[in-house]
């Protein structure tokens, strides 16, 4: 990814959109759009000074909202370029408010709230389609109740989660546990601030709340209006030290998720959405389960699905190692319906198709192989490009050349073109990157030829 | 006529096609829509047959 950044050859437009193309194979001329960062790219430093002091905090989509970033922000830690961006939506100053506390702190001066989308038009021979896919929406299917139960969450979310560098440290806690944790830093607060109030009226009675109250209820005071508000306050804080008491009680119950199940083709091979198979599903989860299993020694997962496709070299070999070695039990069945049982565990329920019986198993968590989707924006991006999509909104090729489209001199590789996971996409793109240099040397010897006329 | 390519996406499959076109000493132009490259795979832990970092 570096190499990107750095390669004279290679003009980056990140954060950037294609608006237009016209012309044809050899002569095409593009339209792209900038989209304003309100940071101005020649002078970031990515240092990150300003997101440090950025005040809003919003869901991190890198991390598949698992985490938060600030307004400002990179879009991941490594990322290239490594400018930083203003989030439109969220930012308080491009929403009227007034703030600017970025600018003020960045020393490059690199922040510009004026900065405007920049038009550019690019003259190129031929173009590569590499938009990828997106990942299928769990929603669709109710019976996994994905976004209803917690601790049912994407394989994507799981690669999150299981990233040193994610929202996490790698850590398998649980989202229903990371919430409890949330709520109760939430309600300590709100504790420290009643508890501060309730110190002032002791402070200036020289009596501690729990003494006064008893004689308050007794009708000592009379209507002493001060001493009201502080029994007020005090009746109010009974209830949140209850709650903080009974929460911390819960938090210091948790441990990390250890018994996994991973449910296969959610999506795929499902004549409901996709009847494909997305091909890395099966080998995505056995991965997540050795990778899980490396974090804690005790973890054992189940991976249900009709069949593991293990297709690929070194793949088979991949998967008898994660059986033998990693606690993973390969269940063949499909998983029917998930449900929630007591302390937030979904409760599987599947066909045992080799005992033809229905079974029902708790876990801790159910991680979903979701099916490998188009992306969104793939049918605006065919429509600008001219190009045809096959059935499913992928961009149609023909078996015989997988890498051109509809469109002479326009190629397209990876997942734009079909589910497949990385080692195919980098020989499909090297295959593109060969047909579309072949139009770059024609193109180089129409110009000796025209010289040499 | 141009010897330039446009690539659109910058996950793994745009990355490589961008840095072989380079190498061969063709100018390319990578076109992203979000704020960094990288695309799915930066978002993986590790990656399957090696377990090799994503990034
Ligand atoms: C949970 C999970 C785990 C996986 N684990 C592995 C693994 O371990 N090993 C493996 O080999 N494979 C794995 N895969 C598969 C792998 O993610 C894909 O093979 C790979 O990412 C495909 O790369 P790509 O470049 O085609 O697409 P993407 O990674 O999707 O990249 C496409 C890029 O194009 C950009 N883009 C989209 N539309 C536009 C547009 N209109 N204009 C400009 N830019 C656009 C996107 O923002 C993105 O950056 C996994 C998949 C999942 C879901
Ligand atoms: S905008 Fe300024 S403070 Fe923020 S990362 Fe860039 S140089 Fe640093
Ligand atoms: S102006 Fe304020 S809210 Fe907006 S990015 Fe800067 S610090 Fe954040």
């Amino acid at each position: 990814m570096l190499d990107v950044g750095r390669h004279p050859n290679i003009r980056l437009l990140a954060y950037s959109e294609l608006e237009k193309i016209e012309g044809e194979a050899g002569n095409f001329k593009a339209t792209v759009r900038r989209k304003a960062r309100y940071v101005e790219e020649d002078k970031c430093t990515g240092c990150g000074a300003c997101k440090e002091k950025c005040p809003t905090v919003v869901p991190d989509s890198f991390n598949e909202g698992l985490g938060t970033r600030k307004a400002i922000y990179s879009y991941f830690a490594q990322g290239i370029p490594s400018t930083h961006t203003i989030d439109p939506d969220h930012c308080r100053q491009l929403n009227g408010k007034k703030c600017g506390v970025c600018a003020k702190t960045c020393q490059a001066k690199a922040i510009n709230f004026e900065q405007k989308d920049r038009i550019v038009e690019i003259q190129v021979g031929s173009i590569i389609v590499a938009a990828g896919y997106d990942v299928f929406d769990p929603k669709s299917i109710p019976e996994y109740r994905y976004g209803e139960i917690p601790n049912v969450v994407t394989a994507i979310e799981f690669e999150r989660l299981l990233s040193a560098s994610g929202p996490t440290s790698g850590h398998l806690d649980r989202p229903s546990d990371r919430a409890l944790e949330a709520e109760l830093e939430e309600v300590e607060k709100k504790v420290e601030r009643s508890r501060k109030a309730l110190d002032k009226y002791e402070e200036k009675y020289g009596e501690k709340s729990i003494d006064f109250i008893t004689k308050f209820r007794a009708g000592q005071y009379g209507d002493d209006s001060d001493k009201a508000k502080w029994a007020e306050k005090y009746e109010e804080f009974l209830p949140l030290e209850k709650s903080y008491e009974d929460l911390k009680q819960k938090v210091s119950g948790i441990t990390v998720a250890k018994r996994l199940a991973f449910v296969q083709c959610v999506g795929s091979r499902d004549f409901r959405f996709y009847p494909f198979c997305s091909g890395y599903c099966c080998m995505h989860s056995i991965k997540e389960a050795i990778i899980a299993h490396e974090h804690e020694r005790e973890t054992a997962s189940t991976i249900f699905g009709m069949d593991i496709r293990a297709v690929g070299k070194g793949f088979e070999e991949y998967k008898i190692r994660g059986g033998n070695h990693s606690n993973i039990t390969y269940v063949r069945g499909r998983v029917a319906e998930i449900t929630e049982g007591p302390g937030r565990n979904p409760v599987v329920t599947y066909e045992d198709t080799k005992e033809r019986k229905v079974k029902s198993q708790e876990f801790d968590m159910v991680i979903l192989a979701t099916a490998c989707a188009p992306t969104r924006g793939i049918a605006e991006l065919a429509k600008t490009l001219g190009v045809e999509l096959d059935k499913y909104n992928f961009i149609k090729t023909s078996p015989l050349s997988p890498v051109d489209t509809t469109v002479p001199g326009i190629f397209v590789c990876g997942c734009a073109q079909a589910p497949m996971d990385v080692p195919e996409s980098v020989a499909q793109a090297s295959s593109a990157a060969a047909r579309a240099a072949e139009i770059a040397f024609q193109s180089d010897l129409e110009k000796e030829r025209a010289v040499a006329c | 006529m141009s010897k330039d390519v446009l690539v659109i996406g910058g996950g793994i499959a745009g990355i490589q096609a961008s840095l072989d076109l380079a190498d061969m000493g063709i100018k390319v132009h990578l076109v992203e829509r979000l704020p960094s490259i990288g695309g799915k795979m930066a978002q993986l832990d590790k990656t399957f047959p090696t377990n090799d970092c994503a990034i």
